[in-house]
């Protein structure tokens, strides 16, 4: 399913925003939110998990329901886990394409990862001391 | 002890009316503040001591191998990026700023994926706005266009805004009227006496609808503009035009959906027009504590408020080219010095990884991100915590940062000298 | 201890009467003394005339609206730019040049101290962090409070000591020098998008006309025993027909201070306008020098425009909205809470427009209808005249009939019939020049007693040494080098050093900056006053300990201790 990507803000990410290695912090900033009728069409439950791919990669994110999504619309905290798809392309401004990115949404089984495990896929070495 | 007036350093409120219960180096209780004000003071798990990547893991160095070997790494890179300086004060901003200076470097920060397009726009066609009490003490319309402040500046709305009583305005609930415009309806779409809701990108067409309508030629709108009905956009022009004092208030909503600072252009204009019947002000929701100290700071030393090069000697801004994501896309830069901030989570991937590839030095309290992608991490102090400095509020006020507790900490702005230094003697003044 | 000679100076000091003489003069640790050992370090002056240090007395170079104007501006940054070099940052901007821009540039034209136009008391911090970063020239900060929510009140309650208790304590917390006045009232009104027409206007809600606010704070300053008077920005500023409330503003001002001028009105030029509407405006500067003239209480500057594109930002918000009304250019606003209002717009003054080619005019006329030259001094309003970098310009026109008439031939056809530049033969000589740039300003401020403005022993041993023969130069013919002799002196020295040599900056900077203290009686002041506190931290977005500026934003803070309320 196509969907156009939104990244924003929350209470939760910005709280454990200085804790990127932290549950709290991959609890909240690896979730998507879909509208009913979009997780009706792709045949999943609250929590289940999607694979969102664009043309820059793919990330496995957790599905929730959320008031307020239109059809068409996935919103993930801004964060490394929407970085993970979304193209380094600034049009000439410097601002990436963070609220106007298409991206695939399909089920999968394969699992979420940490932020340490996003770091390492783009070479980077986890620090795991916290 | 109990510490009053303390200043949160999280987000662009820069609310300063904290009290603080602190007990030799740690924080007991904060009061007044919100839930990103507790977890910044109350959650502050800071790196030990300055770290460095090995073959195998990470080992534990001293700070003056962490600057020396900094140092080195400057010195033999061609073009280096020093990018951040969001969350941390003045004094090291400005640092930062003669560094880059000294080195040739390209200094960027975060407002480059932030409101670096709102920068542009003013760049365009200027800012009226005005400070935070102005509409606190007036305004009777206030609109959220393209931001969430329930979530991102959470005491926004009840110390200058819909909230907050008001000189001119003391029956501020009953007597403010808020209007929310998103694509979706979030929290802060949900406390609104009108709501717009506006479909993805549309929001260049509807700033424009509502120009036609204020300037009195509603007759060349159709029926819908980006899912919102003429009447609607009608009946919020009208808001507008009878306000006593109308003030904007706009996020990433509009500088990350497609026309970026197009879209703040057209608010702005909008806002410009508005003020030939009565008064309106816009302002950007500022997200890091102190980006605007940033944006000042890097003015009044280069000219330019972010993506400053100085790899010519002289002070070149080419918003595009030297930016920082489009500097790492382009793999231009070979290495980094990341103070403040956290682009290993804020950049799009394939930047992201360019820090990986190039000696990148992390100097920040927090682990975050881009640690796992760099080659040294330099804890820090935390500015507003331990560290006392300026910062600047998103409406332009600078406030001082104070210093609650001692932990230890060397500050970065010291740091940064004693790289400068390294970096000054041994390459001659 | 260092000590420096400069040999051979000819030297014109209005303070102590001299008059082109060839002296020499001793510096040790930064001041001027008798004498020196022969261990002291030598400057020859070559019969150059040397002034003490350049002072402006009315500039707009840092804080706030300052930096807006910076960063809206990417475009001038460019025009601007300068290299790294030695020890000189790199700089951006032409007419709003960074801080080290401007500081060097001042520098290279001999100028030693600057008071800033205006700083918002709410965001002095932003002024004084860029003091520190204009290093060559002492700072003072003219402190804005003509939309002052409790002045308002004390003015209202015709409060004169409740207004001086609420001025002295704003400057002590925010490190300002003195009162300056924009739009009295009207910065207020613009807080609804509205302004007022004349003196004697009430302010919406406030109930005080701007007449009202200009005397409660010209008595406040006496009480206050400020060292410079009341600085104002007159009312109506740019409207044609204005000269009228401008007559009537000075008409306001009693003689209350037997050392200095009671009001200083600053870049008269706005205000000099006859007629009623852009077609027909018209020069007034003989009505407004003959008011002058017969008030010794008042000291005015110029104001002068140059043609050329330049950025106006000014505290008067309506103002600025109207030119942005007019000229359709990029434009910033930034009202300040419970104290004042900003504008920011770019314009371009040129020589096609009538009006403009009458401003121009305008200015030159005050200087030279003003018979005192210690009551008209040399301003832009830097930049919203014309960049300082252009007094040079100013100097020659003032001192060469030739010059204006050249200058006269190129103008708009009908600024001859408007104006009576043309008409006007006086040319000022060098020690009218030296007065307009720095012995006027020094007495004006109040810092003659500090040691500026002249070259006595025990000043501060701030020179200019200009590449200027006055003994072989006839600056009536040859405005040219008089023009380009006071661009660039031989040597600036600043507290003993030199820190310029022909435009070249050669040291890091260590400025002063300068502000009064003036002591309250305990049972007048207001950070005690518990209604005070109350509307302080109902009304303000910041706490009321927030709000003062801490002593360690002044790394070398001059206090100026005044012996208020006696």
């Amino acid at each position: 399913m196509k969907c156009l990507l939104n990244t924003g803000r929350s209470v939760p990410q910005g709280a454990s925003v200085e804790h990127k290695g932290s549950e709290e912090y991959r609890s909240v900033a690896s979730v998507c939110f879909l509208n009913t009728v979009d997780m009706m069409m792709l045949g999943i439950e609250n929590g289940a998990r999607v694979m969102i791919t664009s043309l820059t990669g793919h990330v496995v994110l957790t599905a929730r329901l959320a008031e307020g999504i239109t059809r068409g619309e996935i919103f993930v905290a801004i964060g490394p886990y929407a970085n993970h798809i979304i193209s380094s392309e600034t049009h000439g401004t410097g601002m990436p394409d963070f609220k106007s990115q298409y991206v695939d949404v399909e089920v999968t089984e394969e699992p979420v990862l940490s932020v340490g495990e996003l770091m390492e896929e783009i070479g980077g070495l986890r620090y795991d001391h916290q | 002890m109990i510490i009053n007036d303390v200043v949160c350093p999280f987000c662009g409120c820069l609310c300063d009316d904290l009290e603080l219960e602190v007990e030799g180096d740690r924080i007991l209780r904060v009061q007044n503040g919100c839930s990103l004000a507790e977890a910044t003071f109350m959650n502050d798990t800071r790196l030990p001591a300055p770290i460095r990547r090995t073959t195998t893991g990470w080992e534990e160095i001293s700070y003056d191998e962490a600057v020396n070997e900094t140092a080195d790494i400057l010195k033999d890179a061609d073009r280096p990026l020093l990018y951040g300086w969001s969350s941390t004060h003045g004094e090291a901003q400005s640092v930062g700023v003669h560094l880059a200076e000294l080195i040739g470097a390209v200094i960027d920060n975060t407002s480059t994926v932030c409101h670096g397009p709102s920068i542009l726009a003013i760049q365009e066609v200027g800012h009226p706005g005005c400070t935070l009490g102005q509409v606190k003490n007036r305004a009777d319309v206030v609109i959220y266009w393209g931001c969430n402040p329930i979530e991102a500046h959470p005491r926004h709305m009840s110390r200058y805004t819909t909230f907050a009583t008001g000189f001119f305005v003391p029956d501020a609930q009953r007597e403010r009227t808020v209007i929310v415009v998103d694509t979706r309806r979030n929290d802060s779409g949900g406390i609104a006496d009108e709501f717009v809701q506006i479909e993805p990108g549309g929001d260049y067409a509807v700033l424009s609808a509502l120009r036609a309508i204020v300037r009195g030629k509603d007759s060349v709108l159709p029926k819908k503009v980006a899912g919102i009905s003429k009447e609607q956009l009608i009946r919020v022009a009208g808001i507008c035009k009878n306000a006593k004092f109308g003030a904007i208030f706009f996020g990433l909503g509009l500088t990350m959906s497609r026309g970026k600072y197009k879209n703040v252009r057209n608010a702005i204009e909008l806002t410009d027009e508005l003020n030939r019947h009565t008064k309106f002000v816009i302002s950007p929701m500022r997200g890091h504590g102190n980006v605007y100290g940033s944006n000042e700071v890097f003015t009044w030393m280069t000219g330019y408020p972010f993506a400053v090069d100085f790899a010519r000697g002289i002070a070149f801004y080419n918003p595009g080219e030297t930016t920082a994501v489009d500097i790492l896309r382009r793999e231009e830069c070979d290495a980094a010095l990341i103070v403040a901030s956290d682009p290993g989570a804020n950049f799009p991937r394939a930047a992201a990884a360019h820090l990986a590839k190039i000696p990148t030095v992390v100097i920040d309290p927090h682990l975050n991100a881009t640690t796992a992608l760099s080659r040294i991490h330099i804890p820090c102090t935390a500015a507003g915590i331990d560290a006392a400095g300026t910062a600047y509020r998103m409406d332009g006020v600078p406030i001082r940062l104070k210093k609650v507790i001692e932990r230890g900490y060397p500050d970065d702005a010291e740091i940064l000298k004693k790289i400068y230094n390294r970096l000054n003697g041994g390459m001659g003044s | 201890m260092t000590e420096l000679l400069v040999k051979n100076a000819c030297v014109i000091d209005p303070i102590r009467n001299i008059n082109g003489e060839i002296m020499d003069i001793a510096i040790r640790d930064g001041r001027i003394v008798e004498s020196v050992s022969d261990r002291a370090e030598m400057i020859d002056a070559q019969r150059c005339l040397t002034l003490p240090g350049g002072i402006d007395s009315h500039t707009h170079v840092c804080g706030t609206k300052v930096n807006f104007g910076r960063y809206m501006s990417p475009e001038d940054m460019r025009a601007g730019r300068t290299q790294r070099r030695g020890k000189m940052h790199v700089t951006s901007g032409y007419y709003v040049p960074t801080t080290f821009g401007n500081s060097y540039r001042y520098s290279a034209m001999g100028y030693t101290t600057l008071l800033e136009g205006a700083m918002a008391p709410l965001e002095a911090r932003h002024t004084h962090e860029e003091f520190t970063a204009t290093p060559h020239q002492d700072m003072l900060a003219n402190t804005l409070f003509d939309g002052n929510w409790a002045v308002m009140d004390a003015v209202r309650e015709k409060n004169i000591q409740k207004a001086a208790a609420i001025v002295g304590w704003t400057l002590n917390a925010v490190k300002g020098y003195g009162i300056k006045l924009t739009n009295p009232g009207g910065t207020e009104a613009w807080g609804w998008g509205e302004d007022l027409t004349s003196i004697h206007e009430p302010v919406p809600h406030f109930g005080v006309t701007p007449s009202e606010i200009i005397s409660t704070m010209i008595r406040a300053n006496e009480l206050l025993r400020l060292p410079h008077s009341v600085h104002l920005h007159c009312n109506n500023l740019g409207k044609p027909g204005n000269y009228q409330t401008t007559l009537e503003t000075f008409d306001l001002v009693p003689d209350l201070n037997p050392e200095r001028q009671t009001l200083y009105a600053t870049h008269v030029q706005f205000h000099a306008y006859g007629g009623g509407t852009w077609r027909n405006i018209c020069s007034k500067a003989e009505e407004i020098t003959r008011s002058v003239n017969s008030k010794p209480q008042i000291v005015m500057d110029m104001g002068q425009i140059m043609f050329c594109r330049t950025m106006t930002m000014t505290a008067d918000g309506p103002m600025e909205f109207n030119l942005h009304c007019l000229h359709h250019n990029k434009w910033s606003n930034h009202d300040v809470e419970l104290e004042t209002g900003s504008g920011i717009i770019p314009v371009t003054y040129s020589k096609t427009s009538a009006v403009n080619c009458i401003m121009w005019a305008i200015g030159l006329e005050l200087a030279l209808l003003t018979k005192s030259p210690w009551q008209c001094l040399l301003e832009t309003d830097n930049p919203n005249g014309a960049p300082f970098v252009k007094y040079p310009e100013v100097i020659g026109l003032l001192m060469s009939k030739r010059y204006r008439d050249e200058e006269c031939a190129t103008l708009h056809a009908d600024t001859e019939k408007r104006t009576s530049l043309c008409a006007l033969e006086r040319e000022l000589d060098w020690h009218d020049i030296a007065v307009m740039t720095r012995a006027g300003q020094a007495k004006a401020l109040g810092i003659v007693n500090q040691g500026k403005g002249h070259l006595g022993i025990g000043a501060e041993a701030d020179i200019a040494i200009y590449p200027i023969r006055t003994d072989s130069l006839d600056p009536a013919r040859e405005y040219r080098k008089v023009v380009e002799g006071f661009q660039k002196t031989r040597y600036t020295i600043k507290r003993g050093r030199v820190v310029s040599r022909d435009g070249e900056i050669i040291v890091d900077g260590a400025n002063a900056t300068f502000w009064a203290n003036a002591k309250i009686p305990e049972d007048i002041r207001v950070d005690t006053d518990p209604e005070f506190i109350r509307r302080f931290q109902e009304f303000y977005t910041v706490r009321m300990s927030n709000y003062p500026v801490q002593d360690l934003y002044l790394p070398r803070g001059r206090r100026v201790d005044t012996e208020a309320f006696t």
